[in-house]
This record gives structure tokens, sequence and C-alpha cells, in this order.
């Protein structure tokens, strides 16, 4: 049995809608009085989620992901019922309590237990329901004698705490959460977690947009990954993870480093400006382009081009060097930094006294934890004592890999694990 | 008009707990707390007593009570539109949050007002009382001009409040109609003191003329409603309301884009 069937879901919004501009009576009177056509062509339209189809089994818990305004909450509403979809169908079998925003409809001057009644019915609740379960909402939302407080005198931690424990209490067939499981300290986290679990074994269905991949990996049985409203990926955590990372690394490198330096511009008598790539600009280029790299490459060894890598896989890195002639001792240097500017590693190669050089730089395995990184280069002449051309956060590369990695290294390692005499 | 009614009885819950909270909100905190119920209409009467009782001396007996018996009725009608127009334009953290009945909200206002109104009405015998004016078996017929006027008054607030979230002059508008409104119902004057070639006009064109000389006739004149034109007005109120539950179904899913 299905709980949600979504099939060929759209959903367009008017451009004038997002924008807040009402139409008014008076404006209205006015064209029916000058006799004009409703104004132009229909205003733009926002495709908010495009052709969407998905069926989730009862019982399941799906994670979906992506960046924002991607279309996740639009599909929660559309799920909720609270928005009606352009074209295509919504099916949803069984009881829907949604977590849209926690406290939806508290009233700031009234205390948390008559918040409580009127949030609940609002959520679907009956008043017997409600009776019933008040000794056990306020149990688990921890506010002891504050209950009788109003909610305008709680903090946003104490404030969300009641809202989640309203929510989950009245107990849907469908849950729907919006990226609130981290409220609250690390304790009502815990919770929060387990109160999930909870209705994981009781075999119902779970719908929540998650920014922790941790979460996702960990409390799912399936994802879905949405990008520009379109669905990018559906199935199994780690991989819509992965697939998902891969694509945000991709997009992330585009913004912090320019994209590989263009053929070569035509060389300037005066050799104050750069013959190729980006133009000299104080902390981004500089030197007296002497010399200068005209070219880099960053790709899997023997590979094509690519920005994002796997710890365990090796990199290498072409760069061209052109020099005038009689330039003394040039030298390539290397340098890796972690997205804080940590410096991990620097390396210097003296090149050949040549008008035109390839060097290679090959890295076996690059062993480092997931992160964006930046490589800088530079030539220098004259044992280092000349900067002929600076490249500084122009090009870098990112580790995405698959289970835990964090930190900075990731050494060679392995793991033993047998059973064991019980002490 | 049915299924929209229908909803509103299976959420009669969160409408009798969002009146009741709108009433306690209203008089929390204040000193006076619950005597604001009839502060309003005791200066609205004092200025219109002062006005039309002694500057212009109207020849209306015990003219206070007589204001008092039209002004609460007109309050609950003006306050539940008034208020009505923008209450769903209002609730963006509401309609964009949850689903639930949009027509709660206009229905919320209507109730906390008619509570407003049933409260006071101790206070309007208290006054008759203190004139020599006692209520007669008449007053058996006060529910059903109640129920006409509920109906009315549930029909106007949701096409107001359906309307407005799509044309958000409309609240200005209606608050100035409101106004108007005021002025061409037969509140301040008696029916009889409209010159004779408009009065029909007067009280057939307009359905709150009709209700407000029901009360009158029931509270000050002890005498039995026109049965002709209450009835003409209770079918008219009945088509409003099924008019506008129309119009609010046909709206109600633009209601969380547009809000």
């Amino acid at each position: 049995m299905e709980a949600i069937v979504l099939r060929r879901v759209s959903k367009d919004f008017r451009k004038n809608t997002i924008r807040r501009e009402y139409t008014t009576l008076k404006s209205e009177l006015v064209r029916l009085l000058k006799r004009q056509r409703r104004p132009g062509a229909p205003a733009g339209v926002i495709h908010a989620l495009r052709d969407v189809s998905l069926s989730v089994p009862r019982g399941r818990t799906v994670g979906l992901v992506g960046r924002n305004g991607s279309g996740k909450s639009t599909l929660l509403k559309l799920v909720t019922g609270i928005y009606r979809p352009t074209a295509g169908t919504v099916e949803v079998n069984g009881r829907i309590s949604a977590l849209l925003e926690l406290g939806a409809g508290f009233h700031p001057d009234f205390s948390g237990r008559e918040n409580i009644t009127v949030n609940g019915i609002i959520l679907g609740m009956s008043r017997r329901e409600i009776r019933e379960r008040m000794q056990q909402i306020i149990d688990f939302s921890e506010l002891g004698d504050f209950i009788d407080e109003p909610v305008r005198t709680y903090s946003s931690g104490m404030y969300a705490r009641l809202a989640f424990s309203v929510a989950t209490h009245v107990d849907p067939d469908l849950l729907i959460i919006d990226e609130i499981l981290s409220v609250g300290d690390e304790h009502f986290a815990r919770k929060s977690i387990s109160k999930m679990e909870e209705f994981r074994r009781a075999g119902k269905t779970i719908l929540l947009v998650t920014h922790d991949m941790g979460t996702l990996q960990a409390r799912c049985d399936e994802a879905a990954w949405l990008d520009g409203g379109v669905l990018k990926a559906y199935g199994d955590p780690a991989f819509v993870v992965s697939e998902y990372r891969k694509a945000v690394a991709e997009s992330e490198l585009q913004a912090q480093v320019q994209p590989g330096l263009p053929a070569a511009a035509p060389v300037h008598a005066t050799g104050r400006q750069p013959r190729a790539g980006a133009p000299a600009e104080p902390g981004r280029r500089w030197g007296t382009f002497e010399a200068e790299v005209v070219g880099v490459h960053v790709r899997a060894p023997g590979g094509a081009e690519r920005a994002v890598f796997d710890a365990e896989e090796g990199l290498e890195a072409t760069v061209d060097v052109v020099q005038d002639a009689g330039l003394a001792s040039p030298t390539l240097e290397a340098s890796v930094f972690s997205a804080d500017g940590t410096l991990l590693w620097r390396g210097v190669q003296p090149l050949p006294a040549v008008p035109a050089a390839r060097a290679t730089l090959s890295l076996e395995r690059l062993g480092l934890a997931d992160g964006n990184y930046r490589l800088d280069l530079a030539v220098f002449a004259e044992e280092g004592r000349m900067c002929c051309d600076f490249q500084k956060g122009l090009h870098g590369f990112a580790v995405r890999s698959t289970g835990g990695n964090a930190g900075l290294l990731r050494p060679v390692h392995r793991w033993k694990v047998e059973a064991a005499q019980p002490r | 008009m049915i299924r929209n009614l229908r909803e509103l009885w299976q959420y009669r819950a969160l409408l009798w707990n969002l009146t009741q909270r709108e009433l306690k909100a209203r008089y929390r905190g204040s000193a006076l707390g619950f005597l604001w119920t009839f502060l309003n209409p005791l200066l609205l009467m004092a200025v219109y007593g002062l006005v039309f009782g002694v500057i212009q001396r109207t020849n209306i007996q015990h003219y206070t009570y007589f204001l008092f018996v039209g002004l609460l009725p007109w309050l609950w009608f003006s306050s539940s539109v008034g208020a009505g127009a923008s209450t769903i334009s209002d609730r963006r953290d509401l309609l964009t949050k949850v689903r639930f009945p949009a027509q709660v909200l206009p229905a919320t206002v209507v109730a906390t007002n008619l509570a407003n109104y049933l409260l006071s009405l101790p206070l309007m015998v208290g006054l008759g009382g203190l004139v020599g004016i006692w209520p007669s078996w008449h007053v058996l017929l006060f529910p059903v001009v109640l129920f006409v006027q509920l109906v009315f008054i549930v029909g106007v607030s949701f096409l107001v409040s359906a309307l407005n979230v799509a044309f958000r002059d409309l609240q200005q508008i209606v608050n100035n109609v409101l106004t108007l409104w005021f002025f061409v119902t037969p509140i301040l004057y008696r029916p009889d003191d409209i010159p004779a070639p408009i009065r029909r006009l007067f009280l057939i064109a307009n359905p709150m003329s009709v209700i407000i000389t029901s009360y009158q006739g029931i509270f000050y004149e002890h005498r039995l409603p026109h049965w002709r034109a209450l009835t003409v007005v209770t079918v008219g109120s009945f088509l409003l309301l099924w008019l506008a539950s129309r119009v609010f179904e046909q709206r109600r899913e633009e209601f969380a884009e547009l809000v």
C-alpha cells in the first residue's frame, strides 16, 4: 500500500504573486472604465516543481535533499494539501501531521497549556484526544512549571520543544517534517530522534526535509534529491547523498574558483600584463609576468578533467609555463590550502630554461578529508627572490568520499573487527 | 454551501477555542477587564445621546435606550465585517503552514462579536429598566431575528474575507462603506422620521434596516417585527450565504498562494 503517490506533478507560481503585487479593486475599475484588456500576456511563471513522479510505500522514511529553492517545501505543501498542483495528481492515504513550521497558530499571550489545545485542534486532534494526551505532551516538552506561563516568555528552544511535542502527539499515519529536527539542545534533539524512531517502528510513513546528510543516511530508508524543481535522483540514501554532494561540490568550486584558464591571449609588449588567463589583480594574480602559468588542468590520473575526487583516488595537475629568455633559475611552486586557509602542503620544482614547459604534478593518493581545497600556483625566478606570476585562489578541487570522513587528513588505514570474549 | 458549513461544524472545536481565545485576549491584562465589552457601545451611546438627545433634541422618548437597542446589533455587524475583511489575508502564518478550513477564520470573528453582543444585552435590559421599559413577551422572537442576522453577517463576512485576499484595498472600501451604511440605517432615528417618498426604498434596499427595526420592535416598541420584510431578508440572507460560500470555495485554493 502506498502512502503517498505523486503522478507527474508540476507546480507553477505566478511571478506577480511572488512579488506580492496585488490587484486592487481600484485598478480593476480603472481598467474597466478605460476598456483595457487584462494587462499584457499572462505574467511570468516560476516553475517550482516540474513533472515530479514519486511514490512512497507505507511505513517508509523518506528524506528530501536539495539546495534552497529547489522545491522541497513546495513538495511538502502539496502533499499536505496546502497547495493544489498545477498539473498532475497527489494522492495521500492516511492522517497527516505536518511540521512545516513549529508553533503555527501559537498565541504569544496564552499559556503553553492553552496553546497546546488550539495547536492540537489545528493539527487535527479532537478535544478528547488532547485532554487525554495533555500530560504526555507536557512531560515530553519538559517545560515543567513554565507550561502555565505565556509563551511569549519562552526561549526559542522552549517554544520549539512545545511545538514539537504537540505535533508528534497527534498520532498521524504520515508525518511531514521540514528541517526542524535540529531544534532545542542536544538532549532534546536526541529525544526527537528517538521519537522519530518510535514512529518508524510503529510503521508510520515519514517524509522529511533535512540538510544533515548524517541524519539522512542513518534514519531514512530512501532519499529523494530535488534540483531546480526536478527530481534528480530517488532511491538508496547513500547513493542519493553522494550524487547530491558531488553536484554541490562542483557548483561550490565554480563559485570559488575561476574556470580553467582560457587559450593564450595576445602577448603584451610591456610584459606587465599576463598573456593568458585571469588579468592581474591584487590578491589574486600578480608578478612581473616575465614567466607565467598559461594553462592548468586538474584530472584523475590518465583521465579526463575533473573537480571532485574521492580521498582514495589520485590527482594529476598539468601546468603549462612560458618564460622569457634569460630568466635565472625559474621555479614552479604549488600549494594546497584547505577551505579555511590552512596550508596543507607546498612543493617547489625547478624548471628548465626553455620558452615553454609542461610540469605535471602527480599525487598518487589524495588522502584528504571531505572538503573544498585551493590549489595556488606560482612561478619564481632568481631562486625565489623574484615573483613572476602568483595565482591565488584561481584553482581548486573538492574531495567527497563515501563513508565517514571528517577532519583534515585521511591516512591510509584499515579497520579490523572481530568477535571477542565478553568480559 | 452545505459542504462549507459542514466543514465548519467539523471544526467547531477549533472555532470554539479560537473564539474563547479572542475573547480572553481582548480582556487579558487590562485593568477594566471584561468591562471593555461595554465601554465601546456606552461611549458611542454617550456621544450620539449628547448630539441627538441633548443638542438636537429628538422627539424620541427614552432616546438613550432606543439608541442602545439599535447600536448593539449594528456593532456586531460592523465589527464582524470590518475585522472579518482582513481575517484571512492576515493569517499567512496559519494558511501557508497548516491545512485547515479557512472559513473558520471569518466565522471566529463573527462568533466573537456575537458573544460580545450577547454579553452586553443585560446592560441594555438594565438600562431599559432604569427608564422603566421592561422586556415583554415579544422577546420570544429575539432568537429568530438573531438567527437571521447571523446568516446575513456570515454571508457578508465570507464574501468580503475571500475577496480581500485577491483585492487588498477591499478592506479600506468596506470600512468606508460601513460608515455610510450606519447613517442610512435607522439606528439614530426612527424609520418614521425618513421622508415618506424615500422611506420604502430605505427599508427595502437595506437588510440591516429590517433587522434593526425588528430589534427595536421587540425591545422598544413592544410589537412584532414586520413579517413580510423579515421573511424577504431571511431568504435574501440565505441566498447571500449560498453565493458567498460558492465564491469562498472557488477562491480558497489560491489563499495559500496569495496571502
